[in-house]
């Protein structure tokens, strides 16, 4: 089922949680709105569940209006961040809840509700656990019997809000791969809200990037982070080094230094430089090429990669990454000089002062 | 050696203190209050209630029982006093539900919804709690006696609510209105709005979600409050004793009807019907003790994580 969102609004008093929000979701895709806290990714997902009203604009479910229709009529499954399981049920009456409260003329046999949901259960790796209370779970398996539940009413769309965000980072990862194999196999199209990027660029399909209540970019992981359309986009998906600069005769330029890389504008203005502290390759010696002068602070080795933290000569501190072998190469230490050349495809150009 | 294990050391062997202390001991001692402290404590509060609840209570049934068993029951069972009990129990048995009623209500509108006057609301639900019992009870002779606002059309229909039934029910629901909605409400803020929000989401309407994740949430929170609303509106005096005109056989609640045999100088009848009363606050003080348990009284499970601000 496509999901459509057209130039919604909303305010909670004085605070604007969307601005004119836009976002059109394709059949089966998996898409992460990802942003910080306050960005309105929660609202924004909370308006298409219809568990919010919008101040302003519509909710197409299938391309049909939507905006108007109560939870109930939405047909949406929702899988709230804290799990919000029924504490009272054990986990087959939570499961079995969305059945048994249909109306009798559509409501499965008892033989069929214990079928589908055993079967659910044994979907999520959880059939151990049905006389079992939520109390009695860890936070890794309430997620997926919250999961359960929600898949139990069938729904052609799954909601969830910060799905992993309470997990510790071990049962996030196995939780996160289950999730987009879950995907594939049920043919969902599916809406997940994270403020972590790692999350969002591994687990989704599509990707919007929200900010102050505005969608910044949407599209493919790969699209967003090669691409990053705003320099929030761009900080936002990555550590950077930032820095004031400018664009002249089709050169970028960091404090008179140039840097070797061909900006996409190409008229003179002054420009916010972002550069990946991975993408930047680091000589003892100016091999004649123009470099970023620095001088090493402090080096961190302990990690996949060593964290080096650097002065450039003009005073701006520069992080840059590098794998062992080349810091062990370079035999590096604190007050050595270095000469710093950033790769093309991991410096990012954007107007500004 | 370092200093501080010449200190344990020294504590080992008791030094300064007498006699020999194992470290075990030794922690205790330093952890806990001195005895001669606990002591004083424990019994200051154990004295108070001997002499100002156990032996009262005590002295209710001796005083019940001085004249014999068969004075007793017939004290307690005669037409004066199964009328006070019949109309004890009447009343409570329309304010009970009542408030049931008006507290979930009450607690649902509060901690569900957003509106104007929500805090004028929560104020006014202490408002009984507030004024004297006595103001309770004249409010409603203001309103319903024969010389209050309604008195004259109440009067023209033959409708008679002061020194009546019905002015004692009114006068009672109003003393224990707080009760039920007052144990709801926080109990039903701490459990939070999310279960109810996910039942909807899985296609149950209001109804649905009010029986089958609501009420199920507060329900020993819920029979804790009916607990002691009934037992404020057997026992209320001062509200019910304004409007009920004390007319033996018709309009004596158990309360009043022991006041008057007390007046009248029968106290073994007085006190034998008083140890009714005694025993329906016992069967109480049971009943909430064994539901505040159940109910964490207010506490929800800890296990499951509560709900940070979005």
């Amino acid at each position: 089922m496509s999901i459509e969102v057209r130039s919604v609004d909303k305010r909670f008093g004085s605070f604007v949680a969307l601005d004119d929000v836009s976002l059109s979701i394709p059949s089966g895709e998996l898409v992460a709105l990802l942003g910080p806290s306050g960005s309105g990714k929660t609202t924004l997902l909370r308006i298409i569940a219809g568990l919010e009203t919008p101040d302003r604009g519509s909710v197409f479910l299938n391309n049909e209006e939507a905006t108007t229709r109560s939870v109930r009529e939405r047909g949406v499954g929702f899988v709230f961040q804290h799990y919000a399981l029924f504490r009272h049920m054990t986990v087959f009456e939570n499961v079995a809840f969305g059945l048994r409260v249909r109306p009798r003329a559509d409501r499965p046999a008892e033989s069929e509700i214990q079928r589908r949901v055993m079967e659910l259960l044994e979907l999520v790796q959880l059939d151990w656990t049905a006389k079992r209370y939520p109390s009695q779970l860890s936070g890794g398996q309430r997620q997926r019997i919250a999961l359960a539940r929600a898949l139990a009413v069938q729904p052609k769309v799954l909601l969830l809000d910060e799905p992993f965000g309470a997990l510790d980072a071990k049962v996030r990862e196995e939780l996160r791969r289950w999730l987009r194999r879950l995907h594939q196999e049920l043919h969902l199209t599916g809406v997940f809200v994270t403020h972590d990027q790692e999350e969002a660029l591994e687990v989704a399909t599509q990707v919007a990037v929200l900010n102050e209540g505005k969608i910044e970019q949407a599209g493919s992981p790969d699209d967003l982070y090669h691409r990053p359309a705003t320099p929030f986009v761009s900080s936002f998906l990555s550590s950077v080094n930032l820095f004031h600069g400018r664009v002249e005769d089709g050169r970028v330029y960091v404090h008179e230094t140039p840097l070797l890389v061909t900006p996409e504008k190409t008229q003179s203005t002054a420009a916010v430089v972002h550069v990946r502290p991975h993408g930047i390759d680091v000589q003892l010696k100016a091999n004649g090429k123009p470099g970023i002068a620095a001088t090493i602070k402090h080096i961190n080795a302990a990690g996949p990669r060593a964290k080096v933290e650097m002065l450039t000569d003009w005073g701006d501190p520069i992080l840059v990454e590098m794998d062992h072998q080349r810091l062990k190469e370079l035999s590096l230490s604190v007050d050595v000089k270095v000469f710093l050349t950033p790769r093309d495809e991991s410096v990012f150009v954007y107007d500004g002062a | 050696m370092r200093s501080d294990e010449v200190e344990l050391t020294s504590v080992m062997h008791g030094e300064g203190w007498g006699g020999a202390e194992t470290p075990a001991k030794a922690v205790a001692r330093a952890t806990a209050d001195p005895v001669w402290a606990r002591r004083l404590i424990l019994g200051a509060a154990i004295g108070f209630m001997t002499l100002f609840v156990l032996l009262p209570l005590a002295a209710v049934f001796t005083q019940a029982l001085r004249n014999g068993v068969r004075v007793y029951l017939a004290a307690v069972t005669s037409a004066e006093a199964r009328s006070a009990i019949r109309l004890t129990l009447t009343v409570a048995a329309i304010a009970v539900p009542l408030n049931v009623i008006f507290g979930l209500s009450s607690a649902w509108a509060i901690t569900r919804f957003d509106f104007r006057g929500k805090h004028l609301l929560s104020a006014l639900i202490d408002l009984p709690f507030a004024v004297s019992p006595v103001i309770s009870g004249m409010i409603y002779v203001l309103l319903f006696g024969a010389q209050g606002w309604f008195g004259g059309w109440l009067a023209d229909r033959n409708l008679k609510i002061i020194f009546a039934t019905p002015g004692i029910v009114l006068a009672t629901t109003f003393v224990t209105f707080p009760f039920v909605a007052r144990e709801l409400i926080p109990l039903m803020e701490s459990v939070g709005i999310e279960e109810e929000l996910a039942a909807l989401t899985l296609g149950a309407n209001g109804w649905q979600t009010f029986f089958r994740v609501t009420l199920p949430n507060v329900k020993w929170g819920l029979l804790y409050g009916i607990v002691i609303c009934n037992a404020r509106a057997m026992g209320d005096f001062g509200a019910v004793s304004v409007v009920s005109g004390h007319i033996r056989g018709l309009t004596n609640t158990l309360p009043l009807y022991v006041e008057i045999l007390y007046n009248d100088y029968d106290f073994a009848a007085a006190f034998a019907v008083a140890s009714l009363l005694s025993l329906l606050a016992v069967a109480t003080l049971i009943a909430k003790r064994m539901l505040g348990g159940r109910s964490g009284h207010g506490v929800v499970d800890a296990e499951l994580p509560v709900k940070e601000a979005a």
